[in-house]
């Protein structure tokens, strides 16, 4: 029923501009790409700090207090690997706006990350893997089913549980994608919510083909259920796509001037 | 096993929009709940029962108003009037002598009748055009210039006029712009987009989606409004959370059930009676579906409304 939700992915210390900013907390380049993001439509940022285990805490408190009193407290997606850092950033987080999500909770080690969210009362993506890509959707469905006993046992609505497929990259898994996109048909059949790293399916592609393969994705996606995705809302045709999808689907009511809201 | 209700207010609400100024100001809108629906939450701004007056003052040729307004002799007098009447919240001024097809007002004339009105009454105004979407653009302009201290709201803008309508009322002036569709939701929407990206705040909107006589098509009217409260409760849609106006009383009186006199038709009764009703019955049913305010002709339907809102949201 609701609008399908942008997760901002272009704050990520992969990009050196960004690592720098973060190495000498200087706000400039963090705040123009998170301007760029919301201007272009992102519901959510996503901060992605990295490992972080020296400072993280200190960071993530850093950013996210830039981020909520630059841009009226934009609701945010923490992203470490580093627990306290994410305690750290819930900490100083305003939930005026929506719920922190923590960035990421698998099968696997890094499941204590739901305990974290249901202990802060946080959206938690819940990735469905162990160690590596699962075979099958028999074995997704199983870690979903412990993710999902996991929240709900320490009290979380599983509304607050965000279930990611786990998108593989065309180039070298073509023969996965259907999968994929029947789990999410699954995952929407039991009434969960869905996200995931919408843009992976198409790295190693031409730049000019990769907004193309990613809005054939998502509206794909998108039929069989996807209500969410870690995406770059600067991708024009990504988010054109996106909102005439919430459109067909009747998420949003249709007016001439739908793109430019 | 006992019924438990559980309140289902939303997290979006319609936004408030306040008509008029000093102690007779009047909110339109504020709540979070379906119409009606103060078993999930309160609604704090009860929707309002405007009184029509027209400067033609063609509505005298109903008995039951002319009684009203026995004594009187100019437009502001007659305001005055209205102003005592039981369960009235607002004064709604219609320029029908400016339509050019008609009498052709000037603007300037209808500027110094709403000043004449406006000195006479301190209730909220809000001001109908005549239908003319370039006179009215005209018309506005000065009305809103006459008016400036007092927070009218304009009726409407359209598709072919919300620009000079915009601009001129809602910029110019800081007033209240009503935006205006015929039971089409699509252009409910992109109208207050379309306002909005000129500049108008979404706290100085309101909407009128179009409206109906029961029985005349009211159907659509109903579902158009059920679908704006929808998207703009339960999928929070920014473009749509504007308070709902409806004039009744020019759809109400004009059709054959309210026209057609009692010798051509002796055993439907009094022709004003069926007015009444006709009015009451779509104001009511507006109110039901979503209408923050509703705008009545008739001194009985403005009485019974008001009762009606009274006894379903105290």
């Amino acid at each position: 029923m609701g609008k399908f939700i942008v997760i901002g992915e272009r704050i990520h210390c992969i990009s050196p501009a960004i690592r720098k900013a973060m190495d000498q907390k200087d706000p400039a380049p963090i705040l123009k790409r998170a301007k760029e993001q919301l201007d272009a439509g992102a519901d959510y940022l996503d901060v992605n700090i990295g490992p972080a285990e020296k400072g993280g805490e200190e960071l993530m408190k850093w950013v996210v207090t830039l981020l909520q009193e630059n841009f009226d407290n934009v609701p945010l997606c923490l992203d470490t690997a580093n627990k306290k850092a994410i305690e750290a950033g819930i900490s100083v987080y305003n939930r005026q706006k929506g719920k922190p999500i923590i960035n990421s909770a698998d099968a696997g080690d890094r499941i204590e990350n739901i305990d974290l969210a249901a202990a802060n009362d946080a959206i938690c993506i819940a990735l469905c893997s162990k160690s590596g890509v699962p075979a099958d959707n028999d074995e997704r469905m199983v870690y979903c089913q412990e993710l999902l006993e996991r929240g709900m046992g320490l009290g979380m609505d599983p509304s607050d549980l965000w279930f990611d497929p786990l998108f593989l990259v065309i180039k070298g898994m073509q023969d996965k994608q259907k999968d994929c996109l029947e789990a999410i048909h699954m995952f929407t059949e039991m009434g969960l919510n869905t996200t995931g790293g919408l843009s992976n399916i198409s790295n190693g592609m031409p730049k000019d083909i990769r907004p193309i393969m990613d809005a054939a994705m998502v509206a794909m996606a998108m039929a069989n259920g996807l209500n969410s995705a870690i995406v770059n809302p600067c991708d024009k045709r990504l988010m054109e796509t996106i909102k005439s999808c919430d459109i067909i689907k009747d998420n949003c009511l249709y007016a001439d001037s739908y793109l430019e809201i | 096993m006992p019924f438990k209700s559980t309140p289902q207010p939303f997290k979006a609400a319609i936004n408030a929009v306040t008509i008029g100024v000093g102690d007779k100001a009047m909110t339109i809108g504020g709540e979070n709940v379906l119409p009606l629906y103060t078993f999930d939450a309160p609604i704090a701004n009860p929707p309002k029962v405007g009184f029509e007056i027209t400067d033609t003052g063609l509505e005298l040729a109903i008995p039951g108003i002319a009684a009203l307004y026995e004594g009187t002799s100019t437009i502001g007098e007659r305001a005055k009037k209205a102003e005592t009447l039981e369960g009235v919240d607002f004064i709604s001024l219609k320029f029908a002598g400016a339509d050019p097809n008609g009498e052709n007002k000037s603007a300037e004339d209808c500027a110094a009748v709403a000043k004449e009105v406006a000195s006479a009454t301190s209730l909220p105004i809000v001001v109908e055009g005549c239908g003319n979407a370039e006179k009215d653009a005209a018309l506005f302009e000065k009305v809103a210039d006459a008016l400036a201290d007092r927070n009218v709201l304009f009726m409407s803008a359209k598709e072919e006029n919300y620009k000079a309508v915009g601009a001129a009322v809602g910029l110019a002036y800081g007033q209240k712009v009503g935006a205006e569709s015929s039971v089409d939701i699509n252009l409910a929407k992109q109208l207050n987009v379309l306002l909005s990206q000129l500049g108008v705040k979404n706290e100085n909107i309101a909407i009128n989606p179009g409206s109906a006589a029961v029985g005349y098509g009211f159907e659509y009217v109903a579902s158009t409004m059920e679908r704006i409260k929808a998207a703009a409760l339960s999928q929070n849609d920014t473009s749509l959370q504007m308070p709902i106006v409806t004039p009744v009383a020019s759809e109400a009186f004009n059709v054959k059930e309210a026209v057609v006199s009692e010798e051509d038709m002796p055993e439907w009764g009094p022709a004003e009676q069926r007015g009444i009703d006709m009015e009451i019955s779509t104001a009511v049913s507006a109110i039901t579906y979503g209408s923050n305010a509703v705008i009545l002709r008739h001194p009985e339907s403005v009485k019974t409304v008001s009762s009606f809102v009274k006894a379903m949201t105290e």
